[in-house]
């Protein structure tokens, strides 16, 4: 018989550790979402610091999600007048913006702005507090750290998360309107119109259900990476790296779940 | 009569195959002071953190008063059980993010803090800097003043002397003192200065190897016969 070569046993081992790292990973994922959810109702709301976080995740970002915004809904005005003027439907630019705009690009891209900004901040933050005994120390001065540095992130990022989409929907939209109006020569009246006339309520609640979907993924997946950083600050970096990674890419496939939701609807 | 507070039963505790404290067994006596002592990595620091419930063990037990069993105790009563604990942390740990005021008032809600500050010889002016503002010795005045304030039953101090100069860790091991004496709290302190074991420690424990290789009154640890603490104590390789 012929001799299996020792090159595919490690092969295979490889493999089988792999899966097993990740589904021990998202084994972890849900044990310590599960500790979340059973303070996060239980056990006193610390509103200081949710409002502290508020301000961060939600005012501070504001900036560069109403640039991504703008910048997108003019990028996106211009392409589609490259497209649609082929066949004669500039008509149709205004639509298109708006559609795009708060069903699929403010979500998503104010999503993974968020994620680069707040969610390796928080992990960082978090990170940083627990390599440095920070957050041993919260549990001898009975605060619990799930209470006191979880909940008011989480609740703060679901809640600023669909503001600072509907904001950069606005200005998305009036990205559009400036680069058709003023380059383009559309007329403004008949561009607003347009705009109104199409949009529905369920292209902007879904936008709106998006971001806080993603709001959470971000505050969640910063919190999770920062309570389990290891080592010194070598620790610290993977686990911010390890939280703007994963919150990207599961914002990227809840998008698409999502919208598969509500393409249906 | 010496009263029990804290006892280890063959506590043994691995971290990825390496055993750190091996079957170690340690009494610790109501309103004593006792200092852990030995190199680094032998399991000090890992020991104070299962004795606390920060570290979970392997094997053993840990009785502390009448719980017989810290390791059978619920989500609840655990939280309990650390709170008796004040400690003071190699780094201070004091939470970047709040000022000291903040931080102090983590551990008791009070208004007036100027007590406690002259208690650890602190301005009432730091109250409102960061923990950034303030130099190490500060920071772990404020850690000892935050430990303090909750009342706890034990103190720990885990390394309070380390990155400190030879004056300001003198300070710090005066102020330790004046502590112990002053508020007769059941104390451990994790150290490898023997300055400190000298100021403060009723009794000592020197750990080797994951097991307590000595145990007696700080007063005799100048006559031991154990050859490794005699190096440890004279610094000789």
């Amino acid at each position: 018989m012929k001799k299996i070569p020792d090159k595919f046993f490690v092969s295979f081992k490889k493999l089988g550790s792999g899966i097993f790292e990740l589904f021990h990973s998202i084994g972890e994922i849900v044990v310590f979402f599960l500790e979340c959810l059973k303070f996060a109702f239980l056990e006193k709301f610390y509103t200081r610091i949710f409002l502290k976080q508020l301000v961060k995740i939600g005012f501070n970002s504001l900036p560069v999600v109403g640039l991504t915004s703008i910048f997108t809904g003019m990028v996106l005005a211009l392409q589609s007048y490259t497209g649609f003027s082929r066949f004669s439907a500039e008509s149709a630019i205004p639509n298109v913006v708006v559609l795009s705009i708060t069903r699929e690009l403010a979500p998503v891209l104010a999503g993974l702005m968020v994620a680069g900004r707040s969610g390796a901040a928080i992990a960082a933050e978090i990170g940083t507090m627990k390599v440095t005994e920070q957050i041993d120390a919260l549990k001898t001065l009975s605060t619990n750290p799930y209470n006191y540095l979880i909940t008011p992130r989480i609740f703060a990022g679901i809640i600023s998360l669909p503001v600072l989409v509907f904001l950069g929907d606005i200005i998305g939209v009036f990205g559009g309107y400036l680069i058709c109006t003023k380059i383009l020569n559309f007329n403004p009246t008949v561009y607003l119109q347009n705009t109104y006339n199409f949009v529905e309520f369920l292209d902007v609640f879904s936008g709106l259900v998006k971001a806080a979907v993603f709001g959470f993924i971000i505050t969640f997946m910063g919190c999770y990476h920062g309570f389990n950083a290891k080592g010194g600050a070598q620790g610290v970096g993977l686990s911010t790296t390890y939280a703007v990674v994963s919150s990207s890419i599961l914002i990227l496939l809840m998008n698409y779940i999502l919208t598969s939701f509500f393409f249906k609807l | 009569m010496r009263k029990l507070k804290i006892s280890v039963k063959n506590l043994s505790k691995d971290f990825e195959n390496k055993k750190v404290l091996k079957k170690l067994n340690l009494n610790v006596f109501e309103s004593e002071s006792l200092a852990i002592i030995g190199e680094s990595g032998s399991g000090k620091s890992v020991l104070t953190r299962c004795i606390i419930g920060l570290t979970k063990f392997n094997k053993g037990q840990i009785q502390y008063n009448n719980i017989s069993d810290i390791k059978k105790l619920n989500e609840k009563n655990k939280n309990n059980y650390i709170s008796k604990f004040g400690i003071l942390f190699q780094n201070s740990a004091l939470l970047d993010s709040l000022t000291i005021k903040e931080n102090l008032k983590i551990a008791k809600n009070l208004i007036d803090f100027s007590d406690i500050l002259y208690d650890v010889a602190l301005p009432e002016s730091i109250l409102d800097c960061y923990p950034s503002d303030l130099s190490v010795g500060m920071q772990k005045r404020v850690g000892i003043a935050r430990a303090i304030l909750k009342e706890p039953e034990v103190l720990i101090f885990d390394e309070p002397t380390t990155g400190l100069d030879p004056i300001i860790a003198r300070q710090i091991n005066l102020l330790i003192k004046k502590l112990v004496k002053q508020k007769k709290i059941t104390t451990i302190t994790v150290t490898h200065d023997m300055d400190s074991v000298y100021e403060f420690a009723d009794y000592v424990a020197y750990i080797e190897n994951g097991r307590i290789a000595w145990y007696g009154n700080a007063k005799s640890i100048k006559n031991n016969n154990n050859k490794s603490l005699k190096n440890f104590i004279k610094g000789v390789c």
